[in-house]
């Protein structure tokens, strides 16, 4: 078990437990906007309560590997230096984008990932629904880099604990949409909404930490807009809520398809989700194409939102 | 490499661990509980016609609806879209959904007043809808 001395994580869940409370208190009496459903809260959380403790079963590995980079630096970094934490925050959050990109675009990632987009529902218990085989699917090794140039690990372990904790707070329906210069800038509920929705149109955008601009940077910005609501889980939702299932249906449906078509084994595993040989399956971009040739005949909205 | 703390700091936090998962654990039960107050009386209504072709529109979009059969507790449907049957079965107060050949479909049976679909899916492996009387009289003639 190895963590950071200060492990912003650990010190903000009081804040988690506090705020989730208060969401689902104040949602009940019509304060704020905020659905909760019991099943779907019960999974939500302790699909987070077992990832922390799947997590120590990898970080011990994963933080070996930052220290031994570390070891062959390019730079020295120093920790108590102020633009050593601008760089690192910049840095580390550049990287959390692209992680979060392979993540949405490619299977072997996505099936770590799946979990956590699985609620139906968009509440501060949904940020707590976090995976439990991200260490095993190696994700960490993106952060390396980090370490070679010269920043320490445990500065970038906090860095990236600072991340999930400003993460934390955007998901949520109860906050609208903040003043421009924030949305223009900082990763916001609303441009996360954008990110957990179904909707064709909102299909893998939004891959933002802490700051949008990535997004805007490399093309997978996409505003949330009045006329098309939010509607949040998977292209096919889950029809339990089996936890196990939750965790790990999409590595088993992997192993299904590799052991039915043993030869396109790199595409079941390394293509996109929802890629198959013969193209039968649903990918995001088949599925954005589709829903752009019905606009160009129907540009209206299909349906307002259940 | 240092902001570890070293050998005893190691020690502190791994024996702290236990203690931290636990409260949490008992957390976890608070805010479910807290969850299931907060939402009493307040499930979602059950399916009728409109709202199930809504959801399917949504779920199967380019996919024509011929004929349509709800749930007697409106806990589900299924539908008929050419060679398949597609499938909406409640999930908290949302809905799954799926399709499988309309043959598969009408060869299932109900027992008990259920109807148990199989989905072939590990992330829905069943549907059970409450359906007394299946397939419907009009198409097993």
């Amino acid at each position: 078990m190895m963590k950071a001395a200060l492990d912003p994580v650990t010190l903000a869940t009081p804040f988690f437990i506090a705020t989730v409370i208060l969401e689902i208190v104040l949602g009940r009496f019509g304060k704020l906007k905020a659905r909760y459903e019991t099943k779907d809260t019960a999974v939500s959380l302790v699909m987070g309560l077992v990832s922390s403790a799947a997590g120590l079963l990898t970080a011990g590995a994963s933080f070996a590997a930052a220290v031994w980079i570390y070891q062959h630096r390019l730079f020295t970094i120093p920790m108590t230096a102020v633009w050593a934490w601008v760089l690192v925050f910049l840095l580390e959050d550049l990287t959390y984008y692209w992680f979060h990109r392979l993540s949405h675009e490619r299977r072997f990632w996505w099936a770590a990932h799946v979990n956590h987009h699985s609620s139906q529902h968009y509440n501060l218990s949904t940020a707590l629904r976090q995976t439990w085989t991200g260490g095993v699917a190696g994700t960490w090794a993106l952060w390396l880099p980090l370490s070679l140039l010269g920043f320490p690990p445990a500065m970038v372990a906090i860095e990236k604990g600072i991340s999930l904790v400003y993460q934390y707070w955007i998901h949520t329906e109860a906050i609208g949409r903040l003043p421009a210069p924030v949305e223009a800038v900082f990763n916001t509920p609303s441009h996360h909404r954008v990110h957990h929705a179904r909707n064709p149109r909102y299909l893998d955008r939004n891959y933002a930490g802490i700051l949008i601009v990535w997004d805007k940077m490399f093309g997978s910005f996409q505003p949330e807009l009045d006329e098309e609501a939010c509607r949040y889980g998977l292209v096919r939702n889950l029809g339990t809520f089996n936890v196990l299932r939750v965790a790990f249906h999409e590595w088993i449906g992997i192993a299904q398809d590799i052991l039915r078509q043993p030869r396109h084994t790199l595409g079941w595993l390394f293509g996109p989700p929802g890629w198959s040989p013969d193209g039968s399956r649903d990918t995001s971009a088949k599925l954005k194409a589709e829903w752009a040739a019905r606009q160009a005949v129907a540009p209206a909205p299909e349906r307002e939102a259940a | 490499m240092t902001a570890e703390g070293g050998p005893r700091r190691f020690a502190a936090v791994t024996a702290a661990y236990p203690i931290q998962f636990a409260v949490s654990a008992a957390a976890v039960g608070l805010m479910v509980a807290l969850a299931a107050w907060a939402t009493r009386g307040r499930g979602a209504p059950p399916l009728d016609e409109a709202a199930a072709r809504a959801w399917l529109a949504d779920e199967f979009p380019g996919q024509t609806v011929e004929a349509l059969w709800l749930a007697d507790d409106g806990r589900g449907g299924v539908a008929r879209s050419g060679d398949w049957a597609l499938v909406l079965s409640r999930m908290g107060d949302g809905y799954a959904a799926r399709r499988l050949p309309w043959s598969q479909a009408l060869a299932a049976e109900p027992r008990n007043g259920r109807l148990t679909l199989r989905l072939a899916d590990v992330a829905a492996p069943k549907a059970v809808l409450a359906m007394a009387a299946w397939p419907p009289r009009a198409v097993a003639g």
